[in-house]
């Protein structure tokens, strides 16, 4: 007893702080009954907990249950595979009977377990979903605690029941041992199916996690013309399969971590072992480490909390739902992270040219590729100059349109009542509520969004005098540039930026856009993204790095191409930041650096105690 | 000096930018009328002599600022208050700069905008790069380097292409001898814009290399000053030494020659903007030298005194003169007067020192 309640100590100073605070006991206890009772009361008696009373055995008939939620698990691994064998094969599975092969077999499974620890931790031999199962630490420190229990059995001096279950009656492809409470809560809750048995204090968590989920589908929002038409899906373990399935090799590691004290959200960390640099993938792993959040329901809450700044409108993590694209970039060395419940994974470091890569540039000859690249930059500049460009020529230096237009231009303006600034902030504004109505818009009414915007925006304003039609141009065209982006965020970071200019341009022309050019210039130069200049490699120059920048070289001479790894050992050493700014990152991340470190220091004094 | 480092290219084009500054579009060295274009080269090989001092000072002393080896040289009680002269030197030159900049900004353009609006906003804009650091202010530098070159072989095809350009202005080459030349060298061109250079021995210790920091600036003061003399024979070559020499941003006029099918015409713009990245970035750099001074001397941290220096050369530059002719004579004045001292003997004594201090500290052989 007293072995007992030394572990639990240990367990508790060991479980993170953020243990829900349950009454209940943080193992199972010997009361079949009372286990049984906890596990639907700690559920609130929620009708979906479906638990199948049985009996296994022989002539010696034990009582077991199977419990999982309906709707996560699926019904027909429940049925067949466990249910099924756990009638069907337990028949022989006497206890007694194997007395003599007890201690060989415990200590035989824990070093099968610890091999298993040992694969999820690599990430390499176990299937996605045997890792989710259980962590690489859990599993390992399962296997550790389980293999003392099995060979000293305390009191019966009955053979460990589960164990032989497990190894010999179980049709079901991935299954463990569990005795700590949260974790199987947390099994059950992820749709795992628990097998408790009369008189045992441990459970066996099968894997049947399935249920209806939406099929691999063409991506909404990344499209191509030619390329792959998969697109991630909201499983994670089907993301990785997308992704494992375009790069066979073994360099290729997988890391699993649990981000969300409520939600407990599966969060996927792959690299090219090799490739991605070990610095980059130690910086990812410590902030996704230090995130303590209630809940992670999409990638979005995770981006913002490791990025190396938060104010700025530029987006420093790259995200994406191609499948190809999260390979390239793995080859590349980046990281990604994929979030359970979202297709939209992370890709980082990203430095301001990727935003303007699309997939379609490596399936397209070379040279048309770089045009279209072209194309998206010069949309950017329209984006973020195109209006205020406009307002500083007509306001300010009308010398420099050519004569007939300008006389072209003022005879339009005679009728209209505002200032040209008035004019241009009207219809941005029109065009951007237009633009949000048509993203939020059920699709059925969707036609209406384009007949108000197209008929009434476009002629009727015009027509009434308020707006001038060549206003009505300029609007336009930057609202087509911004969708000439491939990037989403970023085209959303340059809508922002234009009002900024075009309220620099109404009061000082030129002069006061030269100056914002020159701001905006300083300000990305002073991003970093994971340690990577956000300019790179324009800024600071990298001739080899332009290889797949503004021009996207054939492949031929595109050689290896550059990891952002590479990049940074490029750069000379006093420029190798990992960390970037330190006081920069999210606030939150930094509170729980200290929060951590008190913590720390807490246990510490523990220990010393 | 910390850990910042800045990469050659860098501040290669940091030079460039602080070089043509002003210097690009106002007449410099019409003193010798239509060899002025000359008169820049020869100043420029004035400007490199001069520099040749600040990098040997530099190189004995690769981890500090100016302010910080007078003190080291002159010892406290010298060294101190000649490092206080010359951080309120530079803030002079911020604040003279930055009056250049904008009167010249209100000349071309903003007819009706105040000077003192127009001054805040240049100022803060270039606090903010401040703020970010010196090496932002190198980096973003390298953009505008660009800029400036591009908008400046679009000046010039464009007018070839309108066939503005008259070479035979140039000529006679030294129609009066070498005289007005050095004439001119000796009254104006050597001091700006290369003697503005000494603001950079605040700067350098941020180099990245001690051994080709030197050279790379060298290489910049050479190659911005083979810029202005070509935009100065430019200048001449389309309108004539005449009208050069009475106007005092002769730039403007010369790209509004600029005329294709009537369609690009009058893209004078581009010389506002060259104009004003140009002062910002020159305005930026004594700035920087200020505050670099001042964190050094006061062991502050960079940022506290941003701030409060920003507002110093503001009210510095708007208060200086009353208009901008008074403004130009009090920079006559200091030109002939207060800047040499600076620029050349205190340099110059500090070189004699570290020369004499190496000779004797140095472990003789035998």
């Amino acid at each position: 007893m007293k072995s007992w309640s030394n572990k639990h100590k240990q367990a508790t100073a060991a479980a993170p702080a953020n243990q829900p605070a349950e009454g209940g006991a943080p193992y199972l206890s010997d009361n079949f009954a009372r286990n049984l009772d906890s596990m639907q009361s700690e559920l609130g008696g929620s009708p979906d907990l479906k638990v199948r009373r049985i009996q296994i055995g022989g002539e010696r008939r034990i009582e077991a249950a199977a419990i999982h939620l309906s709707g996560l698990a699926d019904t027909v691994a429940v049925n067949e595979f466990v249910i099924g064998s756990l009638l069907g094969n337990t028949e022989d599975l006497f206890p007694d009977d194997t007395d003599d092969m007890v201690t060989a077999r415990a200590s035989d499974q824990a070093a099968q377990e610890t091999s298993h620890g040992d694969g999820a931790a690599s990430g390499t031999a176990a299937p996605a979903e045997a890792s989710i199962n259980a962590t690489a630490e859990s599993a390992a420190n399962s296997a550790a605690k389980s293999a003392p229990m099995f060979t000293a059995e305390p009191g019966t001096g009955r053979s460990p029941l589960p164990q032989l279950i497990l190894n010999r009656a179980l049709e079901i492809g991935d299954a463990v041992l569990q005795e700590e409470w949260k974790d199987i809560m947390l099994a059950v809750l992820s749709g795992d199916t628990v097998i408790l048995l009369e008189g045992y204090r441990t459970a066996i968590i099968c894997e049947t996690r399935g249920g209806e989920q939406r099929s691999v589908s063409e991506p909404s929002s990344q499209l191509v013309v030619r390329g792959p038409k998969d697109g991630f899906v909201e499983s994670v373990a089907t993301n990785i399969s997308l992704i494992r399935r375009r790069i066979k090799s073994p360099k290729l590691r997988l890391e699993y971590m649990k981000i969300g004290t409520e939600t407990q959200t599966h969060v996927a960390l792959m690299y090219m072992k090799g490739i991605a640099g070990e610095d980059l993938i130690r910086e990812v792993r410590e902030r996704l480490r230090k995130i303590t959040l209630d809940e992670v329901l999409e990638s979005g809450f995770i981006e913002e909390l490791i990025q190396d700044k938060t104010f700025t409108p530029f987006p420093t993590i790259y995200n994406s739902e191609r499948p190809d694209v999260a390979a390239g970039n793995l080859l590349e060395g980046r990281v990604v992270i994929i979030v359970d419940g979202t297709p939209f994974v992370l890709i980082l470091p990203a430095v301001f040219t990727q935003f303007f890569q699309s997939a379609e540039d490596y399936s397209q000859r070379f040279d048309i590729a770089i045009m279209m690249r072209v194309i998206r930059y010069v949309s950017f500049l329209v984006l973020i100059l195109g209006p205020s460009v406009y307002l500083a020529l007509t306001t300010y230096h009308y010398e420099m349109i050519p004569t007939t237009l300008l006389i072209n231009l003022l005879s339009q303006r005679e009728n209209v009542p505002f200032p040209a600034f008035v004019e241009v902030l009207l219809m941005e504004t029109a065009f951007e509520i237009l633009r949000e109505a048509g993203v939020r818009m059920p699709r059925v009414i969707g036609q209406t969004v384009s007949v108000v915007g197209a008929l009434i925006l476009g002629t009727a304003v015009v027509e009434a005098g308020i707006i001038t039609p060549i206003m009505v141009i300029v609007v336009a065209l930057t609202g087509i540039a911004s969708f000439a982006i491939p990037a989403y965020n970023m085209a959303i970071a340059g809508r922002l930026i234009r009002f900024a200019f075009l309220i620099m341009a109404s009061m000082f022309g030129f002069y006061g856009i030269t100056l914002g050019l020159i701001v905006l210039v300083a300000h990305m130069n002073s991003l970093r993204t994971f340690g990577i200049p956000y300019l790179s490699p324009f800024v600071p120059l990298s001739v080899k790095g332009q290889k797949d920048t503004i021009l996207r070289l054939p492949l031929w001479l595109m050689g290896p191409r550059k990891s952002p790894q590479q990049m940074r050992a490029e750069l000379p050493e006093y420029m190798q930041l990992t960390t970037g700014y330190d006081e920069q990152l999210s606030p939150l991340i930094l509170k729980n650096n200290t929060a951590a470190r008190q913590q720390a220091e807490g246990e510490q004094h523990e220990t010393d105690e | 000096m910390g850990t910042i480092k800045i990469g050659l290219g860098q501040f290669f084009c940091l030079t460039v930018l602080f070089e043509l500054g002003t210097a690009l579009v106002v007449n410099l060295g019409m003193e010798s009328g239509r060899d002025a274009w000359l008169s820049i080269l020869v100043g420029c090989v004035a400007g490199l002599i001069v520099f040749t001092g600040y990098a040997y000072l530099y190189r004995k002393h690769p981890d500090m600022p100016f302010t910080a080896y007078t003190r080291q040289l002159l010892g406290k009680y010298i060294g101190t208050p000649v490092a206080i002269l010359y951080i309120i030197l530079y803030i002079n030159l911020a604040a003279r700069d930055l009056r250049d900049g904008s009167t010249m900004l209100a000349m071309a353009t903003m007819h009706n905008t105040p000077l003192f609006i127009l001054s805040t906003l240049m100022l803060l804009s270039g606090a903010y790069v401040l703020h970010k650091g010196v090496e932002v202010l190198s980096r973003t530098s390298v953009v505008f380097a660009l800029v400036v070159m591009l908008i400046g072989l679009f000046g010039t095809i464009m007018l070839v292409l309108s066939g503005s350009i008259n070479l035979h202005r140039l000529l006679p080459v030294l129609e009066n001898g070498l005289q007005p030349v050095l004439v001119s060298v000796a009254h104006q061109n050597y001091m700006f814009p290369f003697g503005e250079m000494v603001c950079f021995t605040m700067l350098m210790p941020y180099l990245s290399s001690v051994k080709k920091g030197p050279w790379v600036i060298a290489a910049g003061i050479l190659f911005s000053a083979i810029l202005l003399s070509f935009t100065m024979a430019l200048n001449i070559s389309v309108l004539g030494e005449d009208i050069v020499e009475r106007s005092p941003l002769p730039l403007m006029p010369t790209i509004s020659k600029i005329s294709i099918s009537d369609f690009i015409q009058r893209v004078d713009i581009f010389v506002v903007m060259v104009l004003i990245i140009g002062v910002f970035f020159k305005m930026a750099v004594f700035f920087a030298a200020a505050l670099v001074g001042i964190s050094e001397l006061f062991h502050m941290p960079f940022r506290r005194m941003l701030y409060p220096c920003a507002l110093i050369i503001l009210f510095t530059s708007m208060l200086d003169a009353r208009s901008f002719t008074e403004h130009l004579d009090e920079g006559g004045g200091l030109l002939y007067l207060v800047y040499p001292f600076f620029m050349l003997v205190v340099p110059a004594v500090l070189v004699v020192m570290a020369a004499v201090r190496a000779h004797f500290s140095a472990p003789r052989p035998g």
